[in-house]
C-alpha cells in the first residue's frame, strides 16, 4: 500500500448501484438490506401464530423471551416497556456487525455514521424517558450527588460523563468492528501465495474471532444502554 | 523532518502501550472471575458473562488507540515521497 491516503476509505460491495452521496456510501444501503431482513424473517415468524410453537416461530420466541429476561434483569421490573427498544438494539447490531463478514458486504457498523447514530438515540431515548418520569428541573438537579456541598465540583464532573456517554457507546462498537474489519483487510493483503498462483488464505482463521467480537459488542452495547435506562429511571447513578 | 520522526514514533509506540496495559488489565479480570468461578462452580454461568463484559471495557480502551494511530497514520507521508524529497 504505497499510498498515503486515509486507511478509513471504505470497500465496495454489492449494493453500489443504489444512488446515494458519497459521505453515506454502501454502509446505509446494507442497513437498509438488514432492515428489510429482520423485518421478512419476523413477518414469516409470526404469520400463522400457533399456541405450540415450532420452527421459525419458536426460534424467534427463545430469542425474545432471552433479551426479555435480560432487559428485566438489568432495569428491573419496569423493563417490560423497554425490552422492544433494547432487543432490538442487540439484534440489529449483532446483523449489522456480522454483515460485513460475507464477501461482497460492508459492515454498516464499521462507519462513524451508523454508531453515532444508534448512540444518540439511546442518548435521546434515555434522557427523555427520565424526564417523562421525573419532571425537568428535578431530572436535572439528580445529577447534583449526594454531598450537597460538593455540588460545584460534582455537577459539571456528572454533566460531562453524562455527555461522554454516548461519545464512548458509538467510538467503542465503531473502533471495534471497523478495526476487526481492517485486521482481516490487512491479513488478507499479506497473505502469501503459494507457487506464484496459489492464495493462502491467512485471515480466515479471523472471521470466527470477528463473529465472536461482533456479538461481544452488540452485547455491550446493548447491556450499557440498559443500564442507562436503569439510572435515568431510578433517579440516580448506578 | 523532526516532525515526521516524532509522528512515525508515535504512530508506532502508541498501540503497543495500549495493548502492554490492556493485557495485564485483562489478565487481572480474567483471573478474578476464574478464581471465583473455581469457589462456586453454581455462578458459573453468570461470572462468564460478567467476565465477558469486563473484558469488553477493557478492549475498548485499546480500541481508543486503535483509532488514534488510524487518524495519525493518515498522515504519514509516502515512502516513494519522502525518498524523492531526501535524495534532492
Amino acid at each position: 500500500m504505497e499510498h498515503s491516503g486515509s486507511a478509513l476509505h471504505q470497500p465496495g460491495s454489492w449494493l453500489h448501484w443504489i444512488p446515494l452521496p458519497p459521505y453515506m456510501g454502501d454502509a446505509v444501503a446494507v442497513s437498509w438490506l438488514v432492515i428489510i431482513a429482520l423485518t421478512a424473517v419476523a413477518y414469516l415468524g409470526t404469520r400463522r401464530m400457533q399456541e405450540v410453537p415450532s420452527g421459525l416461530q419458536n426460534f424467534l420466541e427463545t430469542v425474545v423471551e432471552g433479551l426479555d429476561r435480560f432487559t428485566r434483569s438489568v432495569i428491573g421490573s419496569e423493563g417490560d416497556k423497554f425490552t422492544p427498544f433494547i432487543a432490538t438494539l442487540f439484534i440489529y447490531i449483532f446483523i449489522m456487525n456480522a454483515i460485513g463478514l460475507i464477501p461482497g458486504f460492508v459492515s454498516p457498523t464499521a462507519t462513524l455514521n451508523m454508531t453515532v447514530a444508534l448512540a444518540l438515540t439511546v442518548f435521546v431515548s434515555t434522557h427523555y424517558h427520565g424526564v417523562r418520569r421525573h419532571g425537568g428541573l428535578k431530572y436535572l438537579l439528580h445529577l447534583v450527588g449526594e454531598p450537597k456541598w460538593l455540588a460545584p465540583l460534582l455537577f459539571p464532573m456528572h454533566l460531562i460523563s453524562e455527555l461522554a456517554r454516548p461519545l464512548a457507546l458509538s467510538v467503542r462498537l465503531f473502533g471495534n468492528i471497523f478495526g476487526e474489519d481492517q485486521l482481516i483487510l490487512q491479513l488478507a493483503i499479506l497473505s502469501p501465495v503459494f507457487l506464484g498462483f496459489l492464495p493462502i488464505p491467512v485471515h480466515f482463521f479471523n472471521m470466527g474471532f470477528s463473529l465472536f467480537v461482533g456479538l461481544v459488542q452488540a452485547l455491550v452495547f446493548s447491556v450499557l444502554a440498559a443500564a442507562y435506562f436503569a439510572g435515568a429511571m431510578a433517579g440516580e447513578e448506578s | 523532518m523532526e516532525y515526521f520522526a516524532a509522528l512515525a514514533i508515535a504512530v508506532g509506540l502508541g498501540v503497543p502501550i495500549a495493548v502492554l496495559s490492556a493485557g495485564l488489565a485483562q489478565g487481572k479480570a480474567a483471573a478474578a472471575a476464574l478464581e471465583g468461578m473455581a469457589r462456586q462452580p453454581e455462578a458459573a454461568g453468570q461470572l462468564q458473562m460478567t467476565m465477558i463484559i469486563g473484558l469488553a471495557f477493557i478492549e475498548s480502551l485499546v480500541i481508543y488507540a486503535l483509532l488514534m494511530f488510524f487518524m495519525l497514520q493518515s498522515r504519514l507521508p509516502a515512502t516513494a515521497e519522502m525518498l524523492k524529497t531526501l535524495v534532492k
